[in-house]
């Protein structure tokens, strides 16, 4: 990757640079375990279809997306089956995917995830699917907690394996 | 819930891990791998790891570091013992500085596993006993296959046997295998019934280049970082030769290489944010992506198929009235005699400006303010007088277009007539499909209709009933050529005939009689003995009477250039193949030789001599007897256009392995002054490949209408949709690999079209559908995906999948100069599939694949 379209994606994206930045250039605060944290991560009832929101799993270098689509999706929970969540890292080269009409976007080559099949790549360069987190919904609370990823986090030689 | 098993962790490459450099086995780009094995269990740790790397922490963004999931596997080698296999993208190719694309970040998934996606390798040679296949010996595969091509070309004639083997590098082969195809069939054999992998006859696709002088490999990498403008014609890079666009394109579109070009370029010249040019019917992502970067700087034209070199000439035109044209580099560095027949035939200096425009833009649909446009980025200089600078990529969309030779000519005859060559930032050449990695002796047709062709078409030779053995070499002709219901309908019947014929209260196993009965259907029948030499079962495989397995890309140590910068590596073995399977060399090696007794043996050792020399040990030993042919090339750097493009006398397999990464680029030479071997970054900045080192013109051909195999659609209300058809990112050719792994089927599950809103609102259909598209050559059945990549009217289509074909629409029209197909253009109807619709249908994404906003 040269120096400028860096640059040039910096410009572009500053907006989403600094949910990775949080991610990617601070320490890792604690190691996890060998296994997967429960953590609550948002109640249905404060989620708004195609209105993303952020969060950190299984650490807080992993940045991820909780994502209500419109319709069903694999992997989805919830009434529905709706309900998704991904690493927002992209398994392609580390940048930050942003979430637009049901699917990720990544600003540094334009790889295309869709959001209801899975993450998978169906545009772009990333040989590997994006990450998926796995959901759970406890009812009748309505709130929905993160406990595992299927795929590897980018960057990592575990997703529990970092320092 | 995934719908395949994920990983969430990797195991790590050890200090101690066997370490390999390679190159990506898929695209024109040619990335740079580093590969890893070790045993498993043996894995080293965060601290302490072959990557050199602290991997207790996260790598960051663009560290061009990359290690994942897709990049590794475990493989058994023939000790029996396991290994991890690890290959990743190489930081320190210059090609891909650790990018990498969705098919080269799989090439450690696609390698050989015995319990993993690719199990189904081709493991033993083959016989068709009826229905089904049994695993015979090399020794009696051998037999068969030399006693029959001996008896077919004494009594039949050497022309009795028809080949399509490839004629490129990487994919599994490289020059190693090229030489041995070339000693086999081009000066044992002698057949003159050649054809190469992709289409039905044995030529170069690009003749109408090299005729004038000018190889279609002359520029480096570097200049699509330093042109002022990219013209991009019939080559959707960004999804066909990734990294080429997304290293090297689009940080020149960025502004990421303007203190690059302030190096390079002459003092005093501007040099700023590059300028694209897409010419393609298609708004495809190579057009979308750089709209999203600066869509002031993109120029999209959309000629109507068929109608591109009417609209190169009227461009050339509008830069030859502003003067634009490069008065010296004419005058010194072309032929001025053969340019009047172009001034004439492709400028028509005769007509008036008005009128020749006027006739272009009704031809071509593309409007005159959009050639003036095109022609101001190609040509216009700059400020301060500097001549611009524009390098001209071109592939399929001109390559496999009606008239082949005047498409091509007329692309390379605008960047030349505008001096845009052998300067840093220009060039004109092919994208390229694979690498390169052709050296053979001398083929039997050497040129164009102007050269000594046109080559012989196979395809028509054999649905015809000529021939008596069909070789088919890496390829699958049964998705592949044009035509192709026919084709395979034809081949079947042949082949079915002769299985008949020799299918007497079973096959024999013993060679001898197999033999004899081959030889008496060959006599009394039109029967066809097909021999399929590949690495996985195919479709065409299906009908063949024997199956050689073949070694893949890192089973066998193997060379290969890429196209953007001729640079030749070394693609290392690092596995072993699976069961009895052999690199293609020594494949034809062991035939050769066994030729070779045959002919010694019945005392008639003239036709034993055209088999000498083909008993090699090793791979390096091919490579070596290959260079023998490219001649001398002790030259100085200013006659470097006297040598192949692909030259590479006095390089060794070793000198390649010192290289690694770097390589050398082809044309080599020996520097008279040095005696060191040197590469060549660009060519002909001092002459051309001809005689007297001069460019040739060449005057184009009018318009004439479409050829009759499309011409009887025209106006016809049954096939109202214009058709094309093209790649997809996802995938590579036959997806041959990629049909076994699940990134790949589950997101490509099925052929598809795409097709505009309004011509799909008009049908009744929606995205997730499947449809049948179909005209009197044949019927395909597709999914239906909608975007606006076409305009109404027209429809594309992926050329094949590994569930069908859209070539059963392509007609047997072949440029009569050059015999190569319109594969991108003909008409169709559309009518919905009345089947069942097919359950992989649910996992494919079905969101428009140009769309990034």
């Amino acid at each position: 990757m040269s120096p400028l379209s860096r640059r040039q994606f910096l410009h572009s994206s500053a907006a989403t640079m600094a949910l990775a930045l949080m991610g990617l250039t601070g320490k890792a605060e604690s190691a996890t375990g060998k296994k997967y944290p429960s953590v609550k991560i948002g109640n249905i009832r404060e989620l708004k279809a195609g209105e993303p929101v952020q969060f950190t799993y299984p650490d807080s270098s992993s940045p991820c997306t909780m994502v209500m689509l419109n319709n069903e999706a694999i992997g989805g929970i919830g009434p529905v089956r709706n309900v998704v969540a991904f690493s927002s890292l992209c398994p392609h080269m580390g940048c930050p995917v942003s979430y637009r009409n049901g699917r990720f976007v990544c600003g540094c080559h334009y790889s295309m995830f869709d959001a209801a099949k899975n993450g998978q790549t169906y545009q772009g360069l990333a040989s590997q699917w994006l990450a998926q987190v796995t959901l759970r919904i406890d009812n009748p609370s309505g709130n929905i907690y993160a406990e595992g990823i299927e795929g590897l986090v980018y960057g990592r030689i575990g997703n529990l394996n970092i320092s | 819930m995934s719908l395949f098993t994920r990983k969430e962790k990797l195991p790590i490459p050890p200090k101690d891990a066997k370490q390999y450099t390679t190159v990506c086995q898929y695209c024109s780009a040619g990335c740079g791998y580093n590969v890893y094995v070790w045993p498993v269990g043996k894995d080293g740790s965060a601290k302490s790891n072959a990557f050199g790397l602290d991997l207790s922490t996260q790598s960051s963004m663009l560290s061009g570091h990359s290690y994942s999931e897709t990049m590794h596997n475990v493989i058994t080698r023939k000790n029996g013992i396991r290994y991890n296999l690890a290959i990743v993208p190489a930081k320190e190719s210059r090609i891909n500085k650790g990018d990498y694309s969705i098919r080269g970040g799989t090439n450690a998934i696609a390698a050989w596993s015995d319990s993993g996606y690719t199990k189904k390798r081709l493991k033993n040679p083959l016989l068709r006993k009826g229905d089904a296949f049994a695993a015979i010996s090399w020794t009696d595969a051998v037999e068969i296959i030399a006693t029959l091509i001996k008896s077919s070309i004494d009594k039949y004639g050497a022309d009795s046997i028809a080949m399509k083997f490839y004629d490129h590098g990487s994919s599994g082969v490289g020059f190693e295998d090229n030489w041995a195809a070339g000693k086999l069939f081009l000066s044992g054999i002698k057949t003159t019934h050649l054809s190469i992998h992709n289409r039905p006859a044995y030529n170069s696709e690009v003749w109408g280049s090299r005729e004038r002088g000018m190889h279609e490999l002359n520029y480096d990498v570097d200049d699509a970082r330093l042109a002022d403008t990219v013209l991009l014609w019939g080559a959707n890079t960004y999804e066909a030769a990734t990294i080429l666009y997304t290293e090297h394109i689009m940080p020149n579109l960025q502004g990421g290489s303007v203190d690059e070009k302030k190096k390079e370029f002459d003092s005093g010249e501007p040099g700023a944010e590059g300028c694209l040019i897409v010419v393609d019917p298609r708004k495809n992502a190579s057009v979308t992506v750089a709209e999203a970067i600066a869509k002031e700087r993109v120029l999209h034209i959309r000629p109507n198929l068929g109608t591109d070199w009417i609209l190169a000439n009227a461009i050339a035109r509008i830069a030859w009235e502003n003067g634009w044209h490069d008065k010296s580099f004419l005058e010194k560095r072309t032929d001025l005699k053969t340019f009047e027949e172009y001034k004439t035939k492709s400028l028509q200096l005769s007509r008036k400006l008005n009128d020749v425009l006027t006739e272009a833009e009704k031809i071509t649909g593309v409007s005159r303010k959009e050639m003036e446009q095109a022609a101001e980025w190609i040509a216009k200089p700059k400020t301060g007088g500097f001549r611009r600078r524009t390098l001209t990529i071109y592939e399929k969309g001109i390559i496999w277009n009606m008239k082949n030779y005047d498409q091509v000519a007329s692309v390379v005859q605008l960047n030349v007539l505008t001096g845009n060559v052998g300067r840093p930032g220009t060039g004109c050449g092919r994208q390229g499909g694979h690498q390169e990695g052709y050296v053979r002796p001398p083929a039997p047709a050497p040129g164009s209709i102007y050269a000594g062709g046109p080559p012989i078409n196979v395809d028509k030779y054999l649905t015809g009933g000529g021939g008596k053995i069909y070789w088919v070499g890496a390829t699958d002709p049964y998705l592949s050529t044009p035509n192709n219901q026919y084709f395979r309908k034809v081949l079947k019947k042949r082949s079915a005939t002769l299985l008949d014929h020799i299918d007497e209260g079973g096959v024999p196993s013993d060679p001898k009689v197999l033999i004899a009965r081959v030889l008496d259907a060959f006599d009394k029948t039109d029967g066809l003995f097909m021999i399929v030499q590949d690495i996985y079962m195919t479709q065409t495989a299906n009908d063949a009477m024997l199956i050689l397995p073949a070694a893949a890309w890192g089973e066998a140590a193997e060379t290969s250039i890429n196209c953007h910068s001729r640079l030749l590596r070394i693609y290392d073995k690092f596995m072993d193949a699976p069961g009895q399977a052999l690199p293609d060399w020594k494949i034809l090696s062991m035939v050769g030789m066994k030729l070779r007794e045959l002919y010694t043996a019945a005392d008639n050792l003239e036709m034993a001599d055209r088999f000498r020399d083909m008993d090699w040990k090793t791979d390096e030993e091919v490579f070596l007897a290959g260079s023998r042919t490219f001649g001398d090339n002790r030259l100085p750097e200013t006659e470097e256009a006297k040598l192949s493009a692909e030259c590479y006398t006095g390089v060794t397999h070793q000198i390649l392995r010192k290289l690694g990464n770097t390589g050398i680029q082809t044309p080599v030479r020996v520097d008279p002054a040095s005696g060191k071997l040197v590469g060549t970054k660009r060519r002909y900045k001092y002459s051309f490949a001809t005689n007297d080192g001069l460019f040739k013109w060449y005057g184009t051909d009018p318009w004439s209408g479409y050829p009759a195999e499309i011409a009887k659609y025209v106006n016809n209300p049954n096939y109202p949709f214009w058709f094309t058809t093209g790649r997809s990112q996802l995938v590579w050719q036959t997806m041959y690999h990629d049909r076994y792994l699940p990134e790949k089927y589950f997101a490509l599950p099925l052929p598809y079209i795409e097709i505009n809103p309004a011509d799909a609102t008009a049908l009744g259909i929606r995205s997730g559908d499947m449809v049948e598209v179909f005209n009197e050559e044949g019927t395909s059945v597709a999914l239906v995906c909608i975007n606006d990549a076409c305009r109404p009217g027209l429809v594309f289509g992926i050329m094949y999948h590994a569930k069908g074909s859209m070539n059963h629409l392509t007609s047997a029209y072949t440029d009569p100069k050059t015999t190569m197909p319109w594969y991108k253009g003909t008409k169709v109807g559309i009518r919905p599939y009345r089947g069942t619709p097919d359950e992989a249908i649910r996992t494919a994404s079905l969101l428009p694949n140009n769309d990034f906003s």
